[in-house]
């Protein structure tokens, strides 16, 4: 009976009535063009959306949520299309609700440090906005020049140096949602800790499956006095890890520490040549530490003491924005880098105990030997957020799918030691079928609560997150899918 | 009433034997008293189990999800009266037995304990490898971390560290049904499903019962030192605007109305009390600079290291907390950072410079302590004024009958049925806390 439903739509009227909402230029429903919407950062899952609406304002998004509802139609929201486990891949026959043309700045409040800002806004757009004034805005993902704050929100991102002032969710004050009814509510402030249930707090993360974000209040801080970078690097990786956890248990929270293997040193000098990495080591590691001028002159002295007590060859610091942007901008690439080592790469982003990195990337490099792939690790060393980039080519047949497996493994292994699937790229499409690893039948029952308040129909972004039978198989479980068979209709 | 209860007493002996249950003439006065300040109904014969392990936290609330019997969740039972008053509760499940300390990964700076576990026993423990949970709470010796966590009590620290939202990774809870379920994990990043600590997060123990929460911790900083700038309200904000557009690092930034000074001795008008905790040549100079600010405003200044540092922090505490001889008002403040001095100033002259008041400059929370007398006009102005101001007024303590006066809670927002949906969906027979939370919830 649903598959007939899914059959009988009619779109002209309903694109008619998006197109009321939005104008003809806001409704994109052409082939070719819709080609761009298919698939978000994780290309090899790929589907056609049936049509994509671009609202600039919350009431214009609340619109075209109604209309999908009165029509029983599923939406998915995206953002910039740069998440890496298909949070924005459409469902079949669904509406891509987009909010590339959401980009205003709302309001710039320096003295209460808070920025409003619609969806679209690009990440690094609010620091540009305030850092004349000496503030910036804290989390840095990678994808910073092009990837919007929904979608930050949406997967509570992290970056480079999320591991001293924390990820999206610490800098998020407050929402204007609307949710999968097509309401609108406001929920948390630009004061912390309102009166009631933080559900600025759940819904950051929730992955486009609660509702979309059409106004964020966020928190920006003051740029430190001092900033300095350091490079060390290693003829072992173990080496590597060592100084990070000796950093950390000196006392020491540095603002993000980053390790590199020497795969992914190699990609980075091939691709964007910074010839700061030096290409037969092993690992580099990355430290940035920043305060007072004196605590940033103490502090690096005690860590270059520590890596070279951990046998570190050489140690490179910078003190300066442009040399410090240059140690960085290998890092910064490194996915991009992957990208022209080989046709394709896979990666994942579980996280481990830190304790835990030495004994994991042996196993890491085990995986990759047993299945013939090689992965290059780049990671957020300081909070164990791993990033093995698993290089295939999705040419030869079968590829993907022995990728996927490979992939899969270091995620069971991950959780194996006490880690979690993903740090900051989101279940999505992606891992789904993994969460039974980590969760319970309970515990997933739970978190469906939660989106059967918000999300009763189903309708927004269905398929994510959550293990289904058709998906994963005997993976999902069958007690919770059943309860909420409503939700897996499409 | 008392034979229901005595009936309610033998299930949950006969479920958990008798060292586990205690009918209301063996309760402690203290805690009878506790009790009594929560429930409305003069009929506060109940008894109170103490479960010595999650899985009997689940055995008994299983029980009363049949039985239906209204639950109320606690701690030590110190904030147990905060926030809206119980029409009536038949059962009050204590987690003082669970207090164990499950996993202390030392060198993950993480720590994952029971419920009950108080928080300062935990300090002790974490003080050892040199960490400590950035929390510093009301009550700091006899809260439990469930309690703080429900609760979402935080303290000066939030200005570097923020509040018990930002340091819980992961949490275990005994839902309505008796079933165990969890969320998050044991490692600093992780956005694997939707994060139900939040959610629990300041939930009043409404939509379930926390069990095992698993808290970031951090390094026990290596020095300290306190700043004290006091004097008139306009140069007081001045200076605050000063440090917080400054590159200063402070762990606390206190803002303290004209009665906190003048009872503590520290001198004459509003206070600016700045922590710094860090490396020894960071503190000594970012308080050099602090009191230079504090100078060139014509403001008295002072500086506090060691114990005299300490014995500060514990009365200025004290000021809110220590128990008088008349019940006070206690009330949570909101407001936008930019307000505080206003708020200080206001609260000033409505209470004659009696009002005790704390708000933390940074993120605009903060807490006012009132004498009953006038205290219905005084909360209610205070609480348009914060409300002007972006922010809100909750009364966390006082006598019920000061509480059936008015909404304690002063939501003013419109997702009040997304909240009540969400309980709804965790209690749909409303036995957790009932009545207790925003709106009736
Ligand atoms: C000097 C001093 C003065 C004091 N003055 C007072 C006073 O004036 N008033 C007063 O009330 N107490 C006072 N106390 C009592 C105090 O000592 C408490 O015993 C202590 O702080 C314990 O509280 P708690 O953190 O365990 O939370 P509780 O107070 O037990 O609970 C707080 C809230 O959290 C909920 N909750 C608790 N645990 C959980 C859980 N596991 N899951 C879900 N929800 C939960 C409860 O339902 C409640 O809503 C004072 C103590 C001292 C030392
Ligand atoms: C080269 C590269 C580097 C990256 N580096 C990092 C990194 O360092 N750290 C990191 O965390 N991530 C990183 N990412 C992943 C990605 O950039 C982030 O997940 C980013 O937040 C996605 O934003 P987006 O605007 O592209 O969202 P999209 O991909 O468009 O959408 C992501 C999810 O958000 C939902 N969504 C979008 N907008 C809204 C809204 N307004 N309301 C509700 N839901 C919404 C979508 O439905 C989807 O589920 C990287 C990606 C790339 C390609």
């Amino acid at each position: 009976m649903i598959i007939q439903e899914k059959q009988q739509i009619n779109w002209q009227p309903i694109i008619k009535q998006f197109e009321d909402v939005v104008g003809k230029n806001g409704v994109v429903q052409r082939r070719e063009e819709l080609l761009t919407y298919e698939c978000d950062g994780l290309t090899s899952y790929r589907q056609r959306p049936a049509v994509v609406v671009l609202p600039r304002t919350t009431e214009q998004v609340a619109e075209a949520v109604k209309i999908c509802d009165r029509n029983q139609i599923p939406w998915v929201a995206r953002g910039a299309g740069t998440g890496l486990s298909g949070g924005a891949l459409p469902v079949e026959n669904c509406v891509l609700i987009v909010t590339a043309l959401m980009k205003k700045i709302l309001e710039i409040d320096l003295e209460n440090q808070r920025v409003v800002v619609q969806p679209g806004v690009i990440n690094n757009w609010v620091t540009q906005a305030v850092s004349g004034a000496g503030f910036y805005y804290a989390p840095d993902p990678s994808s910073q020049i092009v990837c919007s704050i929904g979608g930050n929100v949406a997967e509570n991102s992290g970056g480079v140096h999320c591991l001293k002032y924390g990820v999206t969710t610490n800098h998020v004050l407050g929402l204007k949602l609307v949710l999968p009814d097509g309401s609108i509510v406001d929920v948390g402030s630009s004061v912390p800790e309102m009166p009631g249930y933080d559900i600025t707090g759940l819904f950051v993360g929730s992955e486009g499956t609660l509702g979309i974000a059409t106004e964020i209040t966020l928190r920006i801080l003051k740029t430190a006095e001092s900033i300095c970078v350091l490079l060390a690097d290693f003829t072992n990786i173990e080496a590597a890890g060592a100084s990070v956890s000796d950093i950390i248990g000196s006392g020491i929270i540095p603002a993000g520490m980053e390790i590199m293997d020497n795969l992914s040193i190699n990609a980075v000098e091939d691709v964007v040549a910074t010839g700061c990495y030096p290409r037969d080591a092993a690992a580099i590691l990355l430290v940035e530490v920043d305060g007072l001028e004196v605590e940033v002159a103490a502090n690096k002295k005690r860590i270059a003491e520590i890596c070279t007590k951990n046998g570190a060859r050489s140690i490179t610091t910078a003190n300066d924005l442009e040399t410090r942007l240059k140690l960085w901008k290998g890092r910064k690439a490194a996915f991009a880098a992957a990208g022209h080592m080989s046709p394709d790469y896979y990666v994942q982003d579980g996280v481990i105990p830190r304790t835990q990195l030495s004994f994991v990337l042996q196993e890491i490099e085990n995986l990759s030997q047993k299945y013939g792939y090689r992965i290059a690790n780049v990671f957020h060393a300081g909070d164990g957020n791993l990033h093995p980039l698993i290089l295939y080519d999705n040419s030869v047949p079968g590829a993907l799918e022995k990728v996927e497996e490979l992939g899969g493994d270091i995620l069971k292994l991950c959780v194996k030691v006490g880690g979690s699937l993903s740090g900051e790229h989101g279940i999505g499409a992606d891992k789904k079928c993994y969460m039974p690893e980590m969760f319970t039948e309970i515990d997933l029952e739970t978190m469906q609560w939660v989106r059967q308040v918000f999300n009763p129909k189903g309708l927004a972004n269905p398929g994510k997150i959550f293990p289904t039978p058709r998906t994963c198989g005997e993976a999902a479980n069958a007690q919770s899918a059943k309860q909420f068979e409503s939700v897996e209709r499409f | 009433m008392i034979q229901e209860t005595k009936a309610i007493a033998q299930t949950l002996t006969d479920i958990l034997g008798p060292a586990a249950v205690r009918d209301w003439e063996n309760i402690e006065v203290s805690q009878q008293k506790h009790i009594s300040e929560t429930v409305s109904s003069g009929t506060t014969s109940t008894c109170i189990v103490y479960p010595n392990t999650q899985s009997e936290l689940a055995q008994v609330i299983a029980c009363a999800y049949q039985q239906r019997w209204r639950v109320l969740p606690c701690g030590s039972s110190s904030k147990l009266s905060w926030g809206g008053v119980a029409k009536g509760v038949d059962v009050v499940i204590s987690t003082s037995r669970l207090n164990r300390v499950i996993e202390h990964a030392v060198g993950d700076l993480t720590i994952t304990v029971e419920a009950g576990a108080k928080l300062s026993d935990i300090q002790a423990i974490l003080a050892a490898s040199g960490q400590f949970i950035a929390l510093d709470p009301s009550y700091p010796q006899t809260a439990t971390i469930g309690g703080i966590v429900a609760t979402a009590d935080a303290g000066s620290l939030r200005q570097r560290y923020g509040g018990v939202r930002d340091m819980l990774l992961g949490i275990s809870f005994v839902r309505a049904d008796g079933q165990i379920a969890k969320a998050g994990g044991r490692v600093v990043k992780n956005v694997a499903g939707y994060d139900l600590m939040k959610l629990f997060t300041g939930s009043f123990g409404t939509l379930g019962m926390i069990s095992q929460a698993t808290f970031r911790v951090y390094p026990l900083p290596e020095a300290s030192q306190t700043v004290v700038l006091i004097g008139i309200g306009d140069a007081i904000a001045l200076a605050t605007k000063t440090l917080l557009a400054s590159a200063l690092t402070p762990t606390a930034v206190d803002l303290r109305s004209t009665a906190v000074v003048t009872n503590l001795g520290l001198g004459k008008g509003m206070g600016l009390i700045t922590r710094f905790q860090n490396i020894t040549e960071s503190i000594k100079q970012q308080s050099t600079r602090l009191l230079e600010v504090g100078q060139t405003l014509g403001l008295q200044c002072s500086s506090y290291t060691g114990n005299d540092e300490a014995e500060l922090w514990q009365k200025l505490a004290e000021q809110i907390w220590a128990s008088g001889q008349e019940p006070e008002i206690i009330c949570k403040i909101g407001m936008l950072p930019t307000a505080a001095v206003a708020t200080l100033t206001l609260l000033d002259n409505i209470s004659h410079q009696q009002g005790i008041g704390l708000i933390h400059a940074g993120s605009g929370l903060g807490l006012l302590r009132f004498n009953p007398e006038n205290a219905l006009n005084c909360v209610t102005k205070m609480r348009s004024h914060c409300q002007s101001h972006s922010g809100f007024l909750t009364v966390l303590e006082a006598p019920i009958s000061f509480k059936q006066q008015l909404d304690v809670w002063g939501y003013s927002g419109n997702a009040l049925d997304l909240m009540r949906q969400i309980k709804q969906q965790f209690d749909p027979e409303n036995i957790l806390s009932p009545h207790r939370f925003v709106a009736g919830i």
